[in-house]
């Protein structure tokens, strides 16, 4: 704490006003009270018009003890300062949020060396999610509040409050002050720069041969319009961590299916997918051949609503249309708070279904065929007098350590399907046959291999596709990334008011002028809270309407004038 | 003649405005002690037309700027070459609005060699138009640019100020403790700013000279047991090599001064093929720095600083306490528009998040905080003068990190400004 409050202190002004401790200078007549500060020539500390403060109590309890802490702007400083820092720390390696699927404690020591792991082990690599850089913006959230509280309630009354006629020594040893000799007669002259002084957009008040202008006092209010914006800001940015306001998810959307969006009554469907290549026409003579750009990528989508059967795995949910858009990288679709995002693209086609025969691989007889959806298949299939029931479906086949066969992934890239068949010739119980449709995969997990151990030597049946007609594929598949952020707005709303306050604080300034004359003397003392320079040539342009001429530097009060 | 023609024609014009002014600013100053002339009436003249040639220089700029966006079809802040060549535009607007307001002549010799030097880097990066990419396309790489970069050229003049300030206070004749290290403290300055020069000056040296040498280096990454990946990285120097990539062989080389290899090899740490390259950018940059700075010293015999220091005689350090705060304080309200309230709203649209925590983000961030502490230093805690100047002088520094540095050595999403 800056300022002084001695414990016992006469805060009675001469003129008879009685001050609240900590007060610098009186409310009413602005003298200093106290005795030193009156002996001395240097300028007034004018901050918040010298009023005490609340923190400024003479014995404080731990609540006020608290109060005074976030009230110091000192102790805002340092936050500010320790939150810059920590985010410049934040910066030396990419953080682990940039990657999708990594393990960090493995990652940052292989890729950056020793630098890497004592990165890694500090905790760095999850900087802005670490407790205490979480601390250090509640704790600036704190200081906002009190800061704010603890100057403006006694600003605002300093300010409205204000007295026209001031203390001699209050005029002097201001930064912009003047004595000078005057010699009209005081109230005419007086009268003069009223008019003169409203003519610049100055409210002014008189008392006599005493006169107090003012302009854009609301300019002071700037700083606590900023913070006010600011507080709402961070607390709109705590409220997305709360559950039910935020939603973020990347899905594939494969060419032409229509996919449920988890968590939600929404469907979305990829009417189409386009990417496009600038042309080596449209590109610089330097980047022909050498590189290639992207132009384009859009998705053609629908959003769907469910509304029945939502629930019910069994039946088909009905989907009702409520909105459709183009969505490119700049251009989400938005709907109901809800966002979809161009994010990603993969152009492998990506199997949708195919229509296998049964068939006895021995005699060449066909039993029959049947349509096996990769994403939704049916329980059991019928193949002439054969029954196939499936017993395991894998999106993306793979074996775990224990060499059990699992799926490694929801995507369709290595589809595989266990069948129980039962019918003529076959085993009571049914015999297990493994199906992989992609022929690749086939080879690479050795279906036939499989098959022949699962159904030993008296195997005869196959599932074959017949020819590319039997064959659907998805040509291309996008990434959406699919969002909900219902406390946005208030981001939004804290952003626009900072950016109000700062035009406020910044672009103007609370400009006052008392005037005291008499005897053939005049005295003007002036303060501004930004912009001396404007505000010393404002008065110079206005005295010099009243043939007063004052050079702008004799103005400038540093020392101050006794 | 086509309009890109066109465009570029003009911004060679304006690049020799600027610098003619640039020294007949510099005259206007130096030129007060000439006998037989009055020094105000000297100042006031010679001021005015460089002021004159500085605003040409201007309007040349505008014209580059607004030719080339409509032959390119998009606003010329796409891509690192075109994102400095207007930084250096609103410096000189930034530097035209100050300068109405206080007419200083002064200012012009510090303010206008900032935009020159930043022209002059934009001039490092390949300048052809490029079409847009998908993430690039939308209105709010027209706003959230120009806006940023107008906030960061007020504090450029910020800047400029700040540093007049310290030439103009600093008791270069002193030999106290304390005055000795604020004189260390401005020559360091100095000795940066010179350093950028010596960069430039390489650059465009051996640009000119058409010098290269290739270097090659394979890489085996082993993605799963028994699938091993061999890939070549082929890196071309520019300049001669000093050092070369880690683990590098040498494609072609060309000699320079009898030099035909490389004198050392970069250290393990620095992987990448293209850290070689910019360490060795570095270490041409200290060397010419060096020698220029050498020569300079040569030239007048005493600190640049205590050579500088008399120039600003009479001038008002109040005026220049002021100007450095006001510059701050007009540029404030518009950086944060820019940098990060529409830097938040495209985000938004864009990747569907306001805030990710990117280091371009954080260091835009960075930024803000730091001049929010300056700000906050100055209102309430009384910072004037000396402290307030160092801390615009090293502002300035923190927003050449956000806009250059974070590019060369972090990059992340703002990669595509392309800085290789």
């Amino acid at each position: 704490m800056k300022e002084r409050t001695p414990l016992i202190t006469n805060t009675k002004c001469e003129c008879g006003h009685q001050n609240p401790v900590g007060t610098v200078l009186c409310e009413a007549c602005g003298k200093p009270l106290d005795r030193e500060e009156q002996l001395s020539s240097g300028n007034l500390e004018m901050r918040y018009d010298g009023v005490a403060r609340r923190s400024q109590r003479v014995n404080p309890g731990v609540i006020d003890l608290v109060w005074n802490f976030f009230s110091s702007v000192k102790i805002a400083i340092y936050l500010i300062v320790l939150t810059l820092l920590g985010s410049m720390l934040g910066t030396i390696f990419p953080q682990e949020s940039t990657f999708l699927n990594i393990d960090a404690s493995t990652y940052y020591p292989e890729k950056y060396g020793t630098a890497g792991e004592i990165y890694y082990k500090l905790g760095l690599s999850h900087t802005y999610e670490s407790w205490w850089f979480v601390l250090l913006l509640v704790l600036i959230g704190a200081s906002l509040v009190i800061c704010s509280l603890d100057r403006v309630l006694p600003l605002y009354k300093a300010l409205t409050r204000q007295k026209i006629r001031k203390h001699r020594q209050f005029l002097t040893r201001q930064k912009v002050a003047l004595v000078t000799e005057l010699k009209e007669e005081p109230e005419a002259w007086v009268a003069r720069m009223v008019e003169l002084l409203q003519k610049k957009g100055y409210r002014v008040r008189t008392d006599g041969a005493a006169l107090l202008a003012e302009k854009h006092r609301f300019s002071r209010w700037g700083p606590y319009v900023i913070h006010i914006g600011l507080i709402i800001f961070l607390l709109a940015v705590l409220a997305r961590g709360l559950p039910g306001l935020n939603m973020d998810q990347h899905l594939a959307f494969p060419q032409g299916d229509t996919v449920r969006i988890p968590d939600t009554t929404y469907y979305l469907k990829n009417e189409k997918f386009t990417v496009e290549f600038y042309t080596e026409e449209e590109m610089p003579k330097e980047f022909r051949g050498k590189k290639i750009l992207p132009k384009l990528y859009e998705t053609r989508a629908v959003l769907y609503e469910c509304t029945a059967n939502c629930t019910d795995p069994s039946k088909e949910p009905q989907l009702a249309e409520v909105a459709r858009h183009n969505i490119q990288v700049n251009s989400p679709l938005s709907y109901n708070g809800l966002k979809a995002y161009q994010f990603d693209y993969d152009l492998t086609p990506v199997l949708r279904s195919v229509q296998p025969e049964l068939i006895n691989a021995k005699s060449g007889e066909v039993y029959g065929k049947f349509k096996l959806d990769m994403n939704n298949p049916q329980r059991s299939f019928q193949a002439g007098l054969y029954t196939l029931s499936l017993k395991e479906k894998y999106m993306d086949f793979g074996l775990n350590e224990e060499g059990q066969p699992v799926s490694k992934s929801p995507y369709p890239n290595a589809p595989a399907f266990l069948f129980l068949i039962t019918g003529p010739d076959l085993p009571a119980g049914g015999q297990q046959y493994f199906y992989f449709p992609k022929q690749v995969d086939k080879e690479k997990f050795q279906m036939t291999a499989i098959n022949d151990k699962l159904g030993g030597s008296g195997r005869f049946l196959e599932l074959e596709v017949g020819g590319m007609s039997d064959v659907d594929f998805s040509e291309s598949t996008t990434y959406l990334n699919i969002r909900v952020d219902r406390a946005m707005p208030f981001v939004w709303i804290g952003a626009g008011i900072v950016m109000l306050g700062l035009v406020l604080g910044f672009y103007w300034q609370h400009r006052r002028i008392w005037l005291a004359a008499n005897h053939g003397e005049l005295v003007l003392g002036g303060h501004t809270n930004k912009n001396w320079f404007g505000f010393r040539r404002e008065i110079v342009s206005i005295l010099a309407k009243t043939d007063l001429t004052v050079d702008e530097k004799s103005l400038d009060n540093g020392g101050g004038l006794a | 003649m086509s309009l890109l023609d066109f465009s570029s024609d003009v911004f060679i014009a304006a690049f020799f405005l600027y610098s003619g002014s640039f020294m007949l600013f510099t005259i206007a100053i130096m030129g007060r002690k000439w006998s037989g002339r009055k020094p105000e009436e000297h100042t006031a003249r010679w001021g005015r037309i460089a002021f004159i040639g500085s605003s040409l220089g201007l309007i040349c700029h505008l014209a580059y700027f607004f030719t080339r966006w409509a032959g390119s079809g998009h606003i010329p802040v796409s891509n690192m070459y075109e994102f400095m060549t207007f930084l250096s535009m609103m410096i000189m607007v930034a530097f035209t609005v100050i300068f109405s307001i206080y007419r200083k002549i002064i200012l012009g010799v510090f303010a206008v060699p900032v935009s020159i030097i930043v022209m002059a880097y934009a001039a490092v990066f390949p300048q052809e138009v490029q079409p847009l990419i998908p993430s690039l396309k939308s209105i709010y790489l027209n706003i959230h640019v120009t806006l940023a970069a107008l906030g960061e050229s007020f504090f450029a003049v910020g800047f400029a100020a700040g540093l007049m300030y310290l030439l103009r206070t600093v008791d270069f004749a002193s030999k106290e403790k304390n005055d000795r290290k604020q004189q260390r403290l401005v020559e360091f300055t100095l000795f940066s700013i010179i350093v950028i020069i010596g960069f430039l000056g390489s650059v465009f040296a051996f640009r000119g000279a058409g010098y290269e040498t290739v270097f090659v280096r394979s890489n085996v990454t082993i993605d799963s047991p028994g699938q091993g990946d061999s890939t070549i990285e082929k890196v071309s120097y520019k300049m001669p090599p000093i050092v070369a990539p880690y683990h590098s062989e040498i494609e072609s080389f060309q000699s320079f001064l009898g030099m035909n290899k490389p004198l050392f090899e970069a250290p393990s740490w620095m992987n990448g093929v293209n850290a070689g390259r910019k360490f060795n950018t570095v270490l041409w940059s200290l060397i010419s720095g060096l020698l220029l700075y050498g020569i300079l010293r040569l030239a007048v015999r005493k600190p640049l600083g205590r050579a500088i220091h008399p120039v600003l005689d009479g001038i008002d350090e109040n005026d220049l306490d002021e100007i450095t705060y006001r510059a701050i304080a007009i540029g404030f309200p518009i950086f944060t528009l820019g940098a990060l309230i529409f830097a938040m709203i495209w985000a938004q649209v864009a990747w569907g998040r306001f805030w990710g925590w990117d280091p371009k983000e954080v260091w835009a961030l960075v930024t803000w905080l730091f001049y929010s502490a300056y700000l906050h230093l100055r209102l309430a805690r009384g910072w004037q003068g000396r402290k307030s100047a160092w801390l615009a002088v090293l502002g300035f520094l923190v927003v050449m990190f956000t806009l250059v540095g974070v590019n060369l050595v972090i990059a992340g999403l703002h990669s595509y400004a392309g800085t290789d």
